[in-house]
């Protein structure tokens, strides 16, 4: 016997939750793309996708966060300071590649300044997680480690039944068996078993491709120029990752008033590196995949003992021209056998 | 007691036609609305749509573009290209969703005060009663608010 | 033989003859239905070259790569009539030249390929003319009919709606053959004409100033529309515009190489209607 959560109860732990001071967050489809948002009932959430098209990093790390406001007078400046608004938060239906992609980050966030905006949501939300029993091409968990039921960043792990009736719930840290104390009554002891797993097929040898990222022999390799050919630049692979989180802090205003923002960047425009000086680093395309690659795979995992990847295979998945990290650590398998 | 809404519209007009028109509407003594703020240009050819945005980002209710006639401009044919790039951004701007009566385009020569100050007045009561442009308004707004999650 | 193993003989001779020295074409995905943009360079690849009603991305963008033609030796391009109306575009505006591209051409009607004869882009012209007579004929999509049928307001908070998923990333602009300015708008600080942050009025002006400085140029081949993570519908927007322009002033984009840019030339009695 097994704590089991059916899902037509879902409905009244919305509202236990919503009673308990939490909003309630999971996987929607608005306006013909599938993300995750506050949800006022459980209908409005969509459990049955095998993975929203934008990523849980948003609840984290928005696209544009406004930092302070200035208003400059005649004799003085003032500002106006903003953080995240407050609040707890119980995201329902997450996947473990997504909230592996969470725990990456938290030690970058933390690393040499301590992100307020990152960690006061951090630690306000709980991370309700729901294994996966299905996947796509795309999808590369299991070739970063990882699996369909991951419980790496996540605080309570939901494995669906196999009758579909529900999920049998694990709790992995105390703020999810907390969470969950407002629902205690609705979380039954039954005997369902869970639905098996989806089987991911491991698409490259992780081990290998990171030890030839770290020979320093191939860092001028030709291999760069070849597998980036078809790479346009654009920052979709960088936005949609539930781990990147290069930013630029942005000023815009004017000479009276403005405001502070923090904006996603990323490695694969062209205008990334370039210095005050006119000069470019990185001025190819080339140059700008493999210091993905690199710092993902090989900078990351340096400096925090793991890789910046979780497998979510949004990066390949959401590629106007059909590139990703799983082409290019496919081929870095074979050429380093 | 509320007060009534003022429209604030910005001009963006020509040196050697509209803004003469401008000045001699001045000179003549001739009485127009005070909603307009006047930016002055060497040419329509010169303005770029995004003036028009940009005005509307500040908080423009209304935007109105004025230069010299075909076949009268100062640099020869600047207002034939501003033409055509009127009438594809209008296009743009109505399929948006921009309401077509807020942003306006003339012709307004040297000699043209009285037009001015007619067009001027026109222009400000038909956006008053249109009233402020609030659906730009709450995008403005926007920018300035907390993030919402 | 079919048109794929005609266009790979193709390919291997030129390649092989060093007429050319690279072909722009496509391969499979990662999986079934995709087709992805390949490079060769050696007779030996030509066997990765694909051609089938999956091959829809235009793959004229590439031509003005960093560098791709500046050693004025030959390339050989895949295009569909909207990429070769890409090229003169192009090379009408001063991006490459046209006579260092051989013209893999190629069209899908219905569900079957059809080759496209011809090497240099003069040769299409006929094609591309046919396109603009029927283009007033194409029946609309219901949701632009139903965007038209909105009062102003209704459109407003549709696109709002829209673009307010929109997270900058460029995809559009990048994906597009006729974005390919050194310092986009967008990359200009002084002044920031466009913001970078993906709040809803920044998302705006982004879109609205793409769709201006791409009317009169955009050949419709979808590729913004497609790149988008995000499932705006751009193609609406620059279709739209591809519509205003053949209806006030009879240009299509892409007929030749020598054709003027709508927005760089004007006529003395072009129409106007609004101006008071």
């Amino acid at each position: 016997m097994t704590k089991i959560l059916f899902s037509d109860k879902l409905d009244n732990c919305v509202e236990r939750w919503k009673k308990a001071g939490f909003s309630v967050i999971g996987p929607v489809q608005r306006n013909n793309i599938s993300t995750y948002a506050a949800v006022e009932r459980a209908a409005e959430l969509d459990l049955g996708l095998i993975l929203t098209e934008r990523s849980i990093k948003e609840l984290f790390f928005p696209q544009s966060e406004p930092m302070l406001q200035y208003t400059i007078k005649k004799d003085s400046i003032e500002t106006k300071d903003f953080l995240p608004p407050s609040g707890q938060r119980i995201i329902f239906g997450a996947r473990p590649c997504d909230a592996s992609g969470m725990a990456i980050d938290d030690p970058l966030f933390g690393w040499d300044y301590k992100d307020e905006y990152w960690f006061q949501r951090r630690n306000e939300s709980v991370i309700v997680t729901i294994a996966c029993t299905q996947s796509d091409d795309f999808c590369m968990c299991t070739s970063l480690k990882l699996a369909p039921d991951s419980t790496k960043g996540s605080d309570i792990l939901l494995r669906p039944l196999e009758n579909k009736r529900g999920w049998l719930v694990e709790e992995i840290t105390d703020r999810g068996r907390d969470a969950f104390k407002a629902i205690a009554d609705i979380v039954q002891e039954s005997a369902d078993t869970a639905a098996p797993l989806a089987v991911v097929e491991k698409k490259f040898d992780l081990d290998r491709s990171v030890a030839w990222l770290q020979n320093p022999e191939n860092f001028e390799s030709r291999f760069w120029k070849e597998i980036s050919m078809r790479c346009i630049g654009c920052a979709s692979c960088t936005f949609l990752c539930p781990t990147c989180h290069c930013f630029d802090i942005q000023d815009e205003g004017d000479t009276y008033s403005g405001m502070r923002r923090k904006n996603w960047d990323s490695c694969s425009f062209a205008l990334f590196t370039m210095h005050t000086s006119g000069h470019n680093p990185r001025s190819t395309q080339s140059a700008r995949w493999r210091q993905r690659i690199m710092h993902k795979f090989n900078y990351f995992p340096g400096k925090f003992s793991v890789n910046s990847c979780s497998g979510c295979g949004r990066c390949s998945r959401q590629c106007p021209v059909d590139m990703g990290i799983t082409e290019t650590l496919q081929e870095i398998s074979k050429l380093s056998q | 007691m509320s007060e009534p809404f003022e429209p604030k519209i910005i001009a963006f007009v020509c040196t050697y036609c509209t803004y003469a028109g401008a000045d001699l509407a001045g000179t003549s003594r001739l009485k127009y609305a005070p909603n307009v703020r006047i930016i002055r240009l060497p040419c329509t050819g010169r303005i770029s749509p995004m003036f028009i945005l940009k005005a509307l980002q500040k908080g423009a209710d209304g935007v109105l573009i004025s230069g010299c006639h075909p076949g009268d401009c100062h640099f020869t044919h600047g207002n034939y290209h501003a033409r055509r790039r009127w009438m594809v951004f209008r296009a743009l701007l109505e399929f948006i969703g921009i309401p077509p009566e807020r942003v306006k385009y003339s012709w307004i020569s040297a000699a043209e005060g009285v037009k001015f100050a007619e067009f001027i007045n026109k222009v400000t009561e038909d956006i008053r009663k249109l009233g402020p442009f609030e659906q730009y308004t709450q995008l403005i707004e926007e920018t300035e608010a907390a993030a919402s999650l | 033989m079919s048109i794929e193993e005609q266009y790979r003989t193709r390919a291997k001779e030129l390649l092989a003859g060093g007429a050319v020295k690279m072909v722009i074409g496509y391969g499979k995905g990662t999986t079934g239905e995709r087709r992805r943009p390949i490079f060769i360079t050696s007779p030996d690849e030509v066997e990765r070259l694909v051609l089938d009603e999956a091959c829809i991305t235009n793959l004229s963008g590439y031509l003005v790569s960093e560098g791709l033609l500046s050693d004025e030796k030959r390339v050989a391009v895949f295009l569909r009539p909207e990429g070769v109306r890409a090229v003169n575009i192009l090379a009408a505006e001063s991006q490459l030249d046209s006579d260092q591209l051989v013209i893999f051409g190629f069209d899908v009607v219905g569900n079957e390929i059809k080759a496209l004869k011809g090497i240099h882009v003069e040769e299409f012209a006929d094609v591309i003319e046919s396109l603009k007579e029927s283009a007033p004929g194409v029946a609309k999509e219901l949701l632009l009919e139903k965007i038209e049928s909105m009062s102003p307001q209704e459109r407003f908070s549709y696109w709002q709606g829209e673009f307010a998923k929109c997270i900058k990333c460029y995809a559009c602009r990048q994906a597009c053959p006729m974005c390919y300015c050194r310092r986009c708008i967008v990359d200009s600080n002084q002044p920031q004409w466009v913001n970078t942050s993906s709040h809803s009025l920044g998302n705006f002006e982004w879109n609205i100033v793409r769709a201006f400085h791409l009317s009169g140029r955009c050949v419709e081949c979808g590729n913004c529309d497609r790149a988008c993570p995000v499932n705006i519908p751009l193609r609406l927007i620059n279709h739209r515009m591809a519509e205003e322009v053949l209806g006030t002033f009879d240009h299509f984009a892409g007929t030749s190489k020598t054709q003027e840019p709508v927005l760089a030339s004007f006529k003395k009695d072009d129409s106007e209607t609004f101006i008071l």
